[in-house]
């Protein structure tokens, strides 16, 4: 598992603004970066190769890979929409939502689409309780959901 | 730290301003329960347990993370700890599986013993448990993680005290799991103490599962004897078998931890292959007989070839250095009596006329305070994995360590690496007793004269001038070097000059002992390799397995073998290279099964009593030679108990051989230079026996480690094999050595 020069440069930048011998704090912008340019998925491999990096054990950059929801650690479509379960979202009427946006695809929370195009995730709070309910789709939060506009939305995305 | 007073449950009780508040209750024997803490491991406040309630604080509080200032009134009694407590006991219990009378911790589980105080014998949690599906770490520990409640005992373990974090916490919430990365299993050499601090069944014992319960074993104090540590540690027994061992404490010696080699090694006693009874050689062919028989055949066949015609000049006795103090001590004094000074138990030296002096003058408890550490020629997380862990915590507290070895060991620890062939490391250590002693002012001897101190020599010798509390580790890779006691010689006197200490690692076990117990040759006796091309016709031998033990192991095979060598063995276990040279074989009792002493590199002679009997009609070596001795009518042999021995011996100072020899420098050898070791699982014959310490990681380990131009040089590659070893292509070799680690014999041809 090699890590390209580009990101390798890119990790660099994040190291520097460290203390010296503190390289392992840049764990997260370094697996980002890592998972990026590998079909948006972190593989064990791809952790090792970032634990290498950072002159840090492969057990502790897992630990981080594994505890936060952007590091995907199965294929994941083109497009991850990542819906908020949490407490605002809940009593909002998110477990219908998540339920009809899996109807509509064909596929459960954790799942891609068929054609590779579209992944559900179920995720904690993303700190627009005042939207509730609401998911993330790629970089774009979409809020005050209802069915109609999950459909209106999910529809137009290529 | 100011002295304070707090109260604890209407107790004044003296502490220091700032300590842990559960560290004052552990000394004042108050009971506070807690699964995280432990004393030895950073402070993680992830169980909760040790809530207890401070006066003027509105919440209860950790007492495991709690500072005490003075005058803090503390109740870990009153209504609201226990609340508190119960109530953490209940949500510690929601997932932990009811599966106690199955758990190879129940009986001795921390959990279970504070679930009986604070626990509710009803469970209000009716949904579903969290079931997680096990992990193989490896054939030593067995996981069952569903048990784990998340203390991340073991992960600090990894991380602080092994120095290789391999498990760690994955997931998140509800889905977190303790596990290791990739499944590749556990590989630290001191992975069985994750077992005694994991405070549930979730790591238990591998080769223990299923046996017993902890309450059914007596438990004996024991001393591990793989190494010059003589760790302390309980061996735990059922019906005269040792069942499994477990750590015991002891600050100056091993803190609370061994290695899993001392932890493993009691599998081999019950191996198949022990030597259970008396045997003689008859007309070529083996025959099981009684123990007075054997020994009237012994006697009679010593006297023969020996005694009775004033041969004792051409009797040798050879013996393993795991043996005891005291079978060192019964031994030596029998041959003496009897005129023989051809005593010894190098066994893997290739030089012996010109052996290393070196004394070990730190003790260990202060090796974590050293702010210095030049190691040549040891891999020592292998080779002495407790006195590694000491350096290690030097290191971490601030401390340089400096390495001069043909490869480029896994540490764990910083370590400034210099790869360099055995020959040049005498040239290196010249260098820099030249730089120290004109620093010093003072007048170099001839032989470094001519040295112009490299590099390497100079930044070594300003290391060791700058700093305060040096101490310069000579390790076992050395023994075979050609200017091996010159080496020794420039280790003592650099560490004079800068007011250093020394430490020698340069053979194992119980070495020590044996130079208390006089068992070298003094003045006219002859050592190992002399007995072994001299005209010898007969031998007393302890333990020895030729092919592992000796460097020259086929010259051994061959002299033990003539035809009119009578050889008397005393063995532990089967062996054919034995059986084929030997005319009686004597079954002894092992590691567990035997009463001595350990002398370790601290020169603490530590006494043991045997935990067990040994096996069938095998025998404390002590008793054996005992009653050799009383058969030869020598007198001074009435021992009534092994107390007697140790009190005679105890008064013995340690024998030295010491001689000052002309150092020579500059003898390159033009070969290539092989630096032969046994794997760390194969060092001694129980060791060897010990069937999951074999199939662990380092117990498979075999090979032949070069770099790539000697591979070229040899025309080897990856796949082929070096000495009947396979060949393994690292860089991190020097160049045109080969470094081999082997759990085979060295009859392939190691000379």
């Amino acid at each position: 598992m090699i890590i390209s020069d580009n990101t390798k440069k890119q990790i660099d930048s994040w190291i520097e603004k460290y203390p010296q011998g503190k390289q392992s704090s840049a764990v997260m912008e370094a697996l980002k970066l890592v998972q990026a340019e590998n079909d948006n998925q972190l593989t064990s491999e791809a952790i090792q190769a970032v634990a290498d990096y950072l002159d840090m054990p492969g057990i502790a950059a897992a630990e981080v890979a594994t505890f936060y929801e952007n590091y995907n650690h199965k294929p994941v479509g083109k497009h991850i929409i990542r819906f908020c379960h949490n407490i605002s979202c809940m009593l909002n009427g998110a477990d219908d939502l998540i339920t009809h946006l899996e109807t509509k695809l064909g596929v459960k929370t954790g799942e891609v689409t068929k054609d590779g195009l579209i992944s559900v995730k179920k995720v904690e709070c993303l700190g627009a309780c005042v939207g509730a309910p609401m998911f993330q789709i790629d970089d774009q939060y979409y809020e005050h959901l209802t069915a109609d506009k999950i459909d209106d939305i999910v529809d137009g995305l290529k | 730290m100011a002295s304070i007073t707090i109260e604890i449950d209407g107790n004044i009780v003296n502490a220091k301003a700032g300590e842990r508040l559960i560290t004052i209750t552990d000394r004042e024997g108050i009971s506070v329960p807690r699964f995280c803490y432990h004393k030895k491991l950073s402070v993680s406040t992830s169980c909760r347990m040790c809530l207890v309630d401070i006066e003027g604080v509105p919440k209860p509080q950790t007492a495991c993370s709690t500072p005490v200032s003075d005058g803090m009134k503390i109740h870990t009694q009153n209504e609201k700890a226990k609340a508190s407590q119960k109530a953490v006991m209940e949500f510690l219990l929601i997932n932990h599986p009811l599966d106690c009378p199955i758990c190879d911790q129940g009986g001795e589980c921390e959990l279970q013993d504070v679930a009986v105080e604070y626990g509710s014998d009803v469970s209000r949690f009716s949904e579903g448990k969290r079931v997680v599906a096990p992990s193989d770490i490896g054939p030593l520990i067995q996981t069952d993680m569903t048990r784990c409640i998340h203390c991340t005992r073991c992960v600090r373990f990894g991380s602080e005290i092994a120095g290789i974090m391999e498990m760690g916490g994955t997931g998140r919430g509800e889905d977190l799991k303790i596990e290791p990365f990739l499944a590749e299993g556990i590989t630290s050499e001191l992975s069985g103490n994750m077992i005694d601090v994991c405070p549930v069944g979730a790591l238990t014992s591998k080769p223990f599962r299923y046996e017993l319960r902890s309450w059914q074993m007596a438990s004996a104090d024991s001393v591990a004897r793989h190494d010059l540590v003589g760790s302390n540690l309980y061996a735990q027994t059922y019906k005269g078998l040792v069942k499994r061992v477990v750590s015991g404490d002891n600050e100056l010696v091993n803190e609370t931890w061994i290695s899993d080699r001392d932890r493993f090694s009691y599998e081999g006693l019950a191996h198949e292959n022990r030597l259970l009874l008396p045997q003689i050689k008859v007309e070529g062919q083996w025959k099981e007989v009684e123990w007075n028989v054997a020994l009237d055949f012994a006697i009679k066949g010593l006297n023969k070839n020996a005694l009775n015609s004033r041969k004792a000049h051409k009797l040798g006795g050879l013996a393993s250095s795991t043996a005891t103090t005291e079978e060192f001590y019964l031994m030596q004094k029998m041959l003496r009596e009897i005129g023989c000074e051809n005593i010894d138990y190098r066994l893997n030296v290739n030089n012996l006329d010109d052996p290393i002096h070196l004394d070990s003058n730190i003790k260990l408890s202060d090796l974590e305070c050293v702010d210095n550490v030049l190691v040549i020629g040891a891999n020592l997380r292998l080779e002495q994995p407790m006195i590694n862990l000491r350096l290690r915590k030097a290191q971490l507290a601030g401390a340089t360590v400096s390495a001069l070895n043909v490869k480029a060991f896994d540490y764990n620890h910083k370590t400034n690496h210099s790869t360099v062939s055995p020959n040049e490391i005498a040239t290196i250590l010249a260098g820099a007793l030249k730089v120290i002693l004109e620093k010093n002012s003072l007048e170099a001897p001839s032989y470094i004269t001519n040295i112009n101190p490299s590099e390497l020599s100079i930044n070594l010798a300003g290391k060791l001038l700058n700093s305060e509390r040096s101490v310069i580790v000579l390790g076992e890779h050395v023994i075979n070097n050609t200017q091996a006691a010159s080496i020794a010689q420039m280790v003592a006197q650099i560490a004079k000059q800068v007011n250093g200490k020394t430490l020698n690692v340069t053979s194992s076990a119980n070495t020590l002992g044996a130079q208390y117990a006089h068992f070298l040759p003094k003045s006219k006796g002859m050592n190992t390799n002399e007995m072994l091309t001299a005209d010898m016709s007969a031998f007393l031998l302890l333990d020895i397995y030729p092919e592992y033990d000796f460097h020259h192991s086929n010259s051994a095979v061959e002299a033990l073998s003539k035809d009119d060598v009578f050889v008397v063995s005393l063995n532990s276990f089967n062996n054919e290279l034995v059986a084929q040279y030997s005319d009686v074989l004597l079954p002894m009792a092992a590691m567990y099964e035997t009463s001595g002493s350990h002398v370790n590199i601290n020169h603490d002679m530590q006494s043991f009593a045997a935990a067990v009997k040994a096996p069938e009609e095998a025998k404390p070596a002590w008793k054996i030679l005992k009653v050799f001795a009383d058969l030869l009518e020598l007198q001074g042999f009435h021992y009534e108990n092994i107390t007697q021995v140790s009190e005679e011996l105890r008064h013995q100072k340690i024998y030295k051989h010491k001689q000052d020899i002309a150092i020579e420098l500059g003898k390159k050898s033009p070969a290539i230079e092989t630096i032969w070791m046994h794997s760390a699982y194969h060092s001694d014959a129980l060791l060897r026996h010990a069937k999951s310490l074999s199939s662990s990681k380092i117990g498979q380990t075999n090979s032949a480690s070069m770099n790539t131009a000697t591979a070229k040089e040899l025309s080897l590659e990856c796949g082929n094999t070096y000495l009947g070893v396979p060949v393994v292509v690292s860089d991190s070799v020097a160049d045109r050595c080969v470094f081999v680690s082997s759990n085979q014999s060295t009859d392939m041809g190691r000379e």
